[in-house]
C-alpha cells in the first residue's frame, strides 16, 4: 500500500499536546526522521524558514513578551538559559568597609549591595567595559583595576537626632536623619574616561532607588566603597539581567459541540476573563444540519476569543455537563515568552543578544569540530 | 611596657592560701595613644570619651555597660 502524505489537518493535531482530567498525553514532539514510516522529517532550513515566526505581544523596556512559533522546544529553552545566565551585566563585586556599626553584619550587608540592580548608559556598558579577571598573582591585584573594567562606588550615611522634630514624634524617619538607608545613597564614583560613557543621564545608578539597604539609629554609621564588575549569571544570580525569563506553551481551547444558554455562562467562568466569549447562535448557525445548533436561534453560545490568555487550570474538565463537549491541549511548537528585564538591557535587547550568543556559541564549536576531524 | 619589665603573676608558688597577689606595673596609656579611649554606651550607644582610672559610666545616661568601638580598619567582603 503506497504511503499517504499526512494531511494539514493531521499535521495541526501532531502539533498538540494533549490535556485532560488527570493526564497529559503526547508530550514530545513527533517531527524527526524515521518517526512515521514513509515520511521525511529531516530538519531543513528552508522548511524551518517556511514555518517559524515571531510575535510581539508587549515590548516595553523592562518588560516583553513575544511568541516563537514554528520552533523546537530544545532551541527555545537554549534562548531562555542563555537569557538567565549567558548575558553579562554589572554588578557590585567587592565591598571594602570601612565602618558599619548598623545592626546588619557586614557579610549581610555586602550581600544586599551586591543584588541591587544598576543601569548606566549602554554605550559605555555594553561596548566600554569589559571583563575583570582576578590576577593569578595575588599581589598584584592592585594593579588590575582600571577604568574600563571596574566602576566605583560609595556608600556614606551617618545617623544623627534631628533636632526639628516634633515633640511627640514617634516615625524613625522624621525623629532621625537618615535612618533608613535606600539605593539611591549610593554614589558613583567617575574614575578616568568613565566620565565620558556615563554623566548625565547615563551615570551609574541603581534602577530602582527606593530599595532599602539598612536602617540606623542615632550614632550609627556606614562607610563603605564597592567595586562593580562585568559578570554572567552563570557565575552569580546578582548578574543576571532579568528578573524572569520564561516561556509558557499556547494553549488550545477545542469546543467539540456546542455549549448553550446558562451552560454557556459557567463555562466562561471556568476560565480567566476574555478567554471565553458569548455570541449569540445565528440563522445560519441554526440551519446548519447537525451542527447541535437547530432550534436554538438566538440563544447564547461559548465561543473561544482569546486563548493565550488562559491558564489551562481545568476547571471546565471538573464539570460532567462539559464532558465530550471541550478539548483542552498546548501547542507544543507556539512558545510564548515573557522577558522582564532588571535594567540594565532593554527587555527586548535581552532576547536579540541571547540570538547572537547562542549564533557565537555554534560558530565557536564548528570550528573545535573542523579541528577535530582534520 | 617592655618585655623585660613583665612580670609572671605567682600566687601559687610561696603563698598557697592566696591573698598576695603581685600586680604587674601599671601601664601607661596615656603615653601611647593621647589619654583619651572611646567606647559605645550600652543603652544610649553615645560615644564616651573615658580617661585612665576614670569610671567606667557613661556621662549622658549613667549606664554602666560600655562596649569597645569597631576597628578602624578596613575590612573585604565580596558582594555574595
Amino acid at each position: 500500500m503506497p504511503h499517504k502524505p499526512p494531511t494539514q489537518e493531521e499535521l495541526e493535531r501532531r502539533k498538540i499536546v494533549g490535556i485532560h482530567g488527570e493526564t497529559i498525553t503526547d508530550v514530545t514532539s513527533t517531527d524527526f526522521p524515521g518517526h512515521y514510516p514513509g515520511e521525511e522529517h529531516s530538519w531543513d532550513i528552508d522548511a524551518f524558514r517556511r514555518g517559524f515566526s515571531v510575535e510581539f505581544h508587549q515590548n516595553d523596556p523592562y518588560e516583553a513578551s513575544f511568541s516563537l512559533i514554528g520552533c523546537d522546544a530544545s532551541i527555545a529553552n537554549a534562548f531562555r538559559r542563555i537569557m538567565i545566565a549567558d548575558i553579562p551585566t554589572l554588578a557590585i563585586e567587592t565591598v571594602f568597609i570601612n565602618n558599619n556599626t548598623s545592626v546588619i553584619q557586614d557579610e549581610v550587608l555586602s550581600h544586599r549591595l551586591g543584588l541591587i540592580p544598576f543601569k548606566g548608559g549602554h554605550e559605555g556598558l555594553h561596548n566600554f567595559l569589559k571583563w575583570w579577571r582576578k590576577p593569578a598573582d595575588e599581589s598584584q591585584i592592585n594593579n588590575s583595576y582600571y577604568d574600563f573594567n571596574t566602576v566605583s562606588l560609595r556608600l556614606e550615611v551617618k545617623c544623627e537626632h534631628n533636632d526639628a522634630a516634633a515633640p511627640n514624634e514617634t516615625d524613625p524617619t522624621k525623629l532621625y536623619k537618615h535612618a533608613h538607608v535606600y539605593a539611591r545613597d549610593i554614589e558613583f564614583c567617575p574614575v578616568g574616561r568613565q566620565d565620558r560613557y556615563f554623566s548625565g543621564a547615563d551615570a551609574i545608578a541603581p534602577v530602582n532607588s527606593d530599595i532599602l539597604i539598612a536602617k540606623l539609629r542615632p550614632g550609627q554609621e556606614i562607610s563603605l566603597s564597592m567595586h562593580m564588575h562585568k559578570g554572567v549569571g552563570s557565575d552569580h544570580a546578582k548578574f543576571s539581567p532579568v528578573a524572569t525569563a520564561s516561556y509558557r506553551l499556547m494553549p488550545v481551547i477545542r469546543i467539540e459541540r456546542p455549549i448553550l444558554g446558562a451552560d454557556a455562562e459557567k463555562f466562561a467562568r471556568c476560565f480567566p476573563r476574555g478567554v471565553i466569549a458569548l455570541d449569540k447562535v445565528t440563522k445560519e448557525d441554526a440551519a446548519q444540519r447537525g451542527s447541535g445548533y437547530e432550534g436554538h436561534e438566538g440563544e447564547v453560545k461559548a465561543v473561544v476569543a482569546d486563548p493565550m490568555r488562559d491558564t489551562v487550570s481545568r476547571e471546565c474538565l471538573r464539570h460532567p455537563e462539559f464532558k465530550d463537549k471541550v478539548k483542552l491541549g498546548r501547542r507544543r511548537d507556539h512558545f510564548i515568552y515573557l522577558v522582564e528585564s532588571t535594567g540594565q538591557w532593554e527587555s527586548d535587547a535581552i532576547f536579540l543578544e541571547a540570538v547572537a550568543h547562542l549564533k557565537k556559541r555554534a560558530q565557536d564549536l564548528e570550528k573545535q569540530v573542523v579541528n577535530m576531524v582534520r | 611596657m617592655s618585655r623585660e619589665q613583665y612580670q609572671v603573676p605567682t600566687t601559687g608558688s610561696g603563698n598557697t592560701g592566696g591573698g598576695a597577689f603581685s600586680a604587674p606595673a601599671p601601664r601607661d596609656y596615656a603615653g601611647e595613644s593621647g589619654g583619651v579611649m572611646y567606647y559605645m554606651c550600652g543603652d544610649c550607644a553615645v560615644r564616651v570619651p573615658l580617661e585612665k582610672g576614670a569610671p567606667i559610666r557613661c556621662q549622658k545616661c549613667g549606664a554602666r555597660v560600655l562596649y569597645k568601638e569597631r576597628t578602624k580598619r578596613m575590612v573585604q567582603f565580596e558582594a555574595r
